[in-house]
């Protein structure tokens, strides 16, 4: 376990992430979401967590990002599209911008304090007896949230009910 | 415990007056004659078990207590309570309230009344009144129960309202009874002052042990409420014109109850009396003062009413000279006595003048002996309780004892015993007369009419307790803590003789013209010796004249204060009373003028809408804008959290 | 600076960075994008908070998060896709239905 390649990894992620919300091209904003959970995936790995750092790679950086192409394969993104996000991005970033570092100053100010822990690799057989053994009921919950997920999709794509 | 019982005494008619009086609540006859019967007779049923309880000694003296206030260092404690005096006093009033109930039923009937409801009403509200002022053992239930009688009298009184004359007696009797009320009332407060406590245990010793001038001045206050509620001279002059009320208010209020209701006062002050020579002395010469000159008076009379009035006038002086001369308990015995056939006497006559085609002169009551013999013969045993004939009638009893205790009470004794002795044989003459007239053939022969038997069940009961009561004289003087008195053979003789002496001369009365004609003949006697004429241009006119001389010629003055002054007003205070509230009403309340206030609370209704309009603008809809809002929240808590954690 | 306080910076730096994200880009696809990067960032502290302690709790709030992410994600893009269709055209500013 590294923590040094952890926290250069999590950096990478960190700049692919400040750079992939302020592209004007939705495909590039893409492609650096998809650097960043990839870094964040090494950055698992690093920390000796073997089974996060694969879930992440599959399902975030995989599936997730594949349903983002899935459906910006529908939008235009042609030049006038980025002029157009441009200029929105232009007139739109003072505030947000204050606001956010505002939000993050405490949060950097108030680290510090964490008690010495001993710092280890968990494996999956502990994780499966902790998801379905003390944690059961969450676990059932966020099953219930994905299957909320799923109907609500469903629901929302139909084709026979226009102008809802 | 079972002293809140006398409590309970006098709500039965309480509520039946509340139950008669509230209009809206529709009853017919029978309904108001049912209310009005339960509501009369149930004192009886409950009080009868409780007097007889504490009479025999089986029920110690009670006192309920009603409430207490604390106010200062006096403390006011309301109470109704319990001794051998208000036992008797409250058996007689509740079993006489109810026979002249029951009688009243059929009475009014006949008078075709068409109120029924407001004389049962007052009717009842009255039994409640003496019921309370009896049972009270406190002086503010007392005086309560006092002034609610004399109301219930003004109101019954004057129960014809559309006769002026009836008006006018109500007017007179409240007026009179009034002004007596205020002396007692400075009494009870001077008592109160004395004693430091309203209950009647501490006031009378604290009235008797009082240094002597103010122990007499108090005596005399007490004695002026009492002269002047029981119709005694010089108070006596509304009695005989209360007669224009209906016959059962003249029998319940005005002879039995309400009139005694003085010589209750004084029996119950006796201690206080007695206290003070000066005004002990006062008391019996009032008293038989008023005996005689009732009894002469009621010689004189034509109409058989006022003659009876008379006749309480006189009997109750009896009771008044009883107190005077230290003997209490028995001028209470002859309340009682007093209460069961002077009543008697003004129910038989008026069943026997409604027989004779309702007018009360004695005159026409010639022949009732045949027509209403079961009330003839009631109202001759009343008659005889009345004169005192010796041995069968209670009258003679009770009677025989205040003469008793008159002789034995010292050389002043004396001639109030001479006194009492000579009104007895002038009521003697007075009160066979109608008797005589009565059982005299009549120029028409008339027919038996039909007496009803509410009517004469009553007469009928108090008849009988008229004539057999006397066994109880003697052991309800003791009960009341008296002595009876023991009088020596001749006095009883010479008591005995005036009574028959006085049965002579009614025969002599009536059946010989000469004397018949001197009677006819003595107008002043019959007006009660103008006493009513004299108070009227003593007092009374001048009085009306200065209201008048007040009044202004052109009207009230207070009409003038509108008008600018023309200098000749001479009301400075009342004129500058109004130009004061005339400027502050301009000052003050036209600026708050409601339009004002008006306009500056809608405005600020209105302020509110357009704070709202503008924060309306907060609600873009947008999401990001929503979601800008939750970010600057969560930054304000993190800085929040950063911010107590600085130490 | 200890390892784990310099990945809680580095994932708060990912939230905040997310956040303005949201805040910013007015294009719905751009928002959802920026709502993952929001996502991510607690998810790095819980895995690197578990792997400091050793903790196998880390992880599986991870597994949490991530399927809250999915499940959001979808959703999200149907919206986007049927706000495209009938309202704005894919402007989340468009949107102002909910102001009534």
């Amino acid at each position: 376990m590294s923590w040094g390649l952890a926290i250069w990894a999590s950096a990478l992620a960190l700049a692919a992430a400040a750079l992939a919300v302020t592209r004007d091209s939705v495909v590039h904003a893409l492609l650096l979401l998809l650097a960043a959970l990839v870094a964040l995936g090494v950055a698992f790995f690093a920390l000796a967590s073997p089974f996060a750092g694969a879930i992440q790679l599959l399902i975030y950086a995989g599936a997730v990002v594949a349903v983002f192409v899935f459906v910006i394969m529908t939008v235009e993104a042609g030049p006038e599209a980025r002029a157009r996000e441009r200029a929105l991005l232009a007139g739109a970033w003072r505030w947000p911008a204050v606001v956010a570092v505002a939000a993050l100053v405490p949060m950097l100010i108030g680290l510090g304090g964490a008690e010495e822990g001993t710092p280890g690799g968990v494996g999956a057989a502990e994780l499966g007896l902790l998801m379905f053994g003390e944690w059961a009921v969450a676990t059932e919950l966020v099953s219930l949230l994905l299957i909320a997920g799923l109907i609500g999709v469903r629901a929302l794509s139909r084709k026979g009910r226009d102008g809802e | 415990m079972l002293a809140y019982l006398l409590l309970l005494v006098p709500m039965p008619p309480l509520g039946g007056f509340l139950l008669l009086a509230l209009d809206p609540y529709r009853l017919d006859r029978r309904a108001v004659q049912a209310a009005a019967l339960a509501a009369g007779c149930a004192p009886l049923l409950i009080v009868a078990p409780l007097a007889i309880a504490n009479l025999s000694g089986a029920w110690g003296d009670q006192v309920a207590p009603i409430f207490t206030l604390g106010v200062g260092n006096f403390e006011v404690a309301l109470a109704m309570g319990i001794d051998a005096m208000s036992a008797v006093a409250a058996l007689t009033v509740a079993f006489v309230s109810a026979c002249v109930m029951i009688y009243a039923l059929d009475y009014m009937s006949y008078a075709g009344t068409p109120d029924l409801r407001r004389f049962f009403a007052l009717m009842n509200l009255f039994v409640a009144g003496m019921l309370a002022m009896v049972l009270a053992a406190d002086s503010i239930t007392f005086f309560l129960g006092w002034e609610l009688m004399g109301l219930c009298s003004f109101f019954l009184i004057s129960y014809n309202m559309t006769s002026p004359r009836a008006f006018a007696a109500g007017q007179k009797a409240f007026l009179i009874t009034r002004i007596a009320d205020a002396a007692l009332l400075a009494g009870l407060l001077l008592l109160f002052l004395e004693a430091g406590s309203v209950r009647l245990a501490e006031l009378i010793p604290a009235g008797a042990v009082a240094e002597p001038v103010r122990g007499s001045i108090i005596a005399a206050l007490l004695l002026i409420g009492a002269l002047g509620k029981s119709a005694q001279v010089p108070f006596h002059t509304w009695l005989p014109t209360a007669m224009a009320g209906p016959t059962p208010v003249s029998a319940l209020l005005h002879s039995a109850t309400m009139v005694a209701a003085g010589a209750v006062l004084l029996a119950r002050f006796a201690p206080v009396i007695e206290a003070h020579p000066v005004v002990a002395g006062a008391t019996a010469l009032a008293g038989v003062t008023t005996a005689l000159f009732g009894a002469a008076c009621a010689v004189a009379q034509t109409d058989v009413k006022r003659l009876l009035a008379y006749s309480s006038i006189s009997q109750i002086g009896y009771m008044v000279a009883a107190v005077g001369v230290g003997a209490p308990a028995v001028a209470m015995a002859h309340f009682v006595v007093h209460a069961a056939f002077k009543s008697l006497l003004f129910m038989a006559a008026g069943v026997m003048s409604h027989a004779g085609g309702g007018s009360t002169a004695i005159d026409s009551l010639r022949g009732a002996a045949r027509a209403t013999p079961i009330a003839f013969l009631c109202y001759a045993a009343g008659a005889a309780s009345l004169a005192g004939l010796p041995f069968v009638t209670a009258g003679w009893w009770s009677k025989e004892a205040i003469l008793a205790s008159a002789l034995a009470a010292g050389p002043l004794g004396v001639a109030i015993w001479a006194a009492a002795l000579a009104a007895a044989v002038l009521t003697g003459i007075y009160a066979f007369r109608p008797v005589l007239v009565a059982a005299a053939t009549p120029a028409q022969p008339r027919r038996r009419c039909r007496e009803h038997p509410l009517a004469i069940a009553p007469l009928v009961v108090l008849a009988f307790l008229s004539l057999a009561g006397g066994v109880a004289v003697a052991p309800m003087t003791e009960l009341m803590g008296g002595h009876p008195p023991h009088p020596a053979h001749w006095v009883e003789i010479v008591g005995a003789a005036a009574a028959l002496g006085g049965l002579a001369g009614s025969v002599a009365v009536v059946f010989t013209p000469a004397l018949a004609a001197r009677v006819r003949r003595a107008r002043k006697l019959r007006a009660g010796l103008q006493f009513d004429a004299r108070y009227y241009a003593l007092l009374v006119r001048p009085y009306r004249r200065l209201v008048r001389h007040l009044s202004g010629r052109e009207g009230a003055w207070v009409d003038r204060l509108g008008r600018p002054p023309d200098g000749a007003t001479a009301d400075p205070v009342g004129q500058a009373t109004v130009a004061l509230g005339l400027w502050l009403r301009r000052v003050v309340l036209t600026p708050f003028t409601p339009d004002r206030i008006d306009i500056a609370w809608m405005r600020s209704a209105a302020g509110i809408g357009r704070v709202a309009e503008r924060g309306r603008h907060l609600q873009t809809g947008r999401v990001r804008d929503y979601a800008l809002a939750l970010a600057v929240g969560l930054a304000a808590l993190l800085i929040l959290g950063w911010g107590m954690t600085w130490r | 600076m200890t390892g784990l306080n310099a990945l809680l910076a580095l994932s708060g730096g990912l939230f905040v960075t997310g956040l303005f994200g949201v805040l910013a880009r007015r294009t719905i696809v751009l928002q959802l994008v920026s709502l993952e990067i929001m996502l991510a960032g607690p998810a790095l502290a819980f895995v690197a908070a578990g792997a400091h302690h050793g903790s196998v709790e880390g992880t599986a709030m991870f597994l949490l998060v991530l399927a809250l992410a999915a499940a959001e994600v979808a959703v999200g893009l149907a919206i986007y896709l049927h706000l495209r269709r009938h309202a704005g055209g894919g402007d989340a500013d468009a949107a102002t239905r909910l102001r009534r």
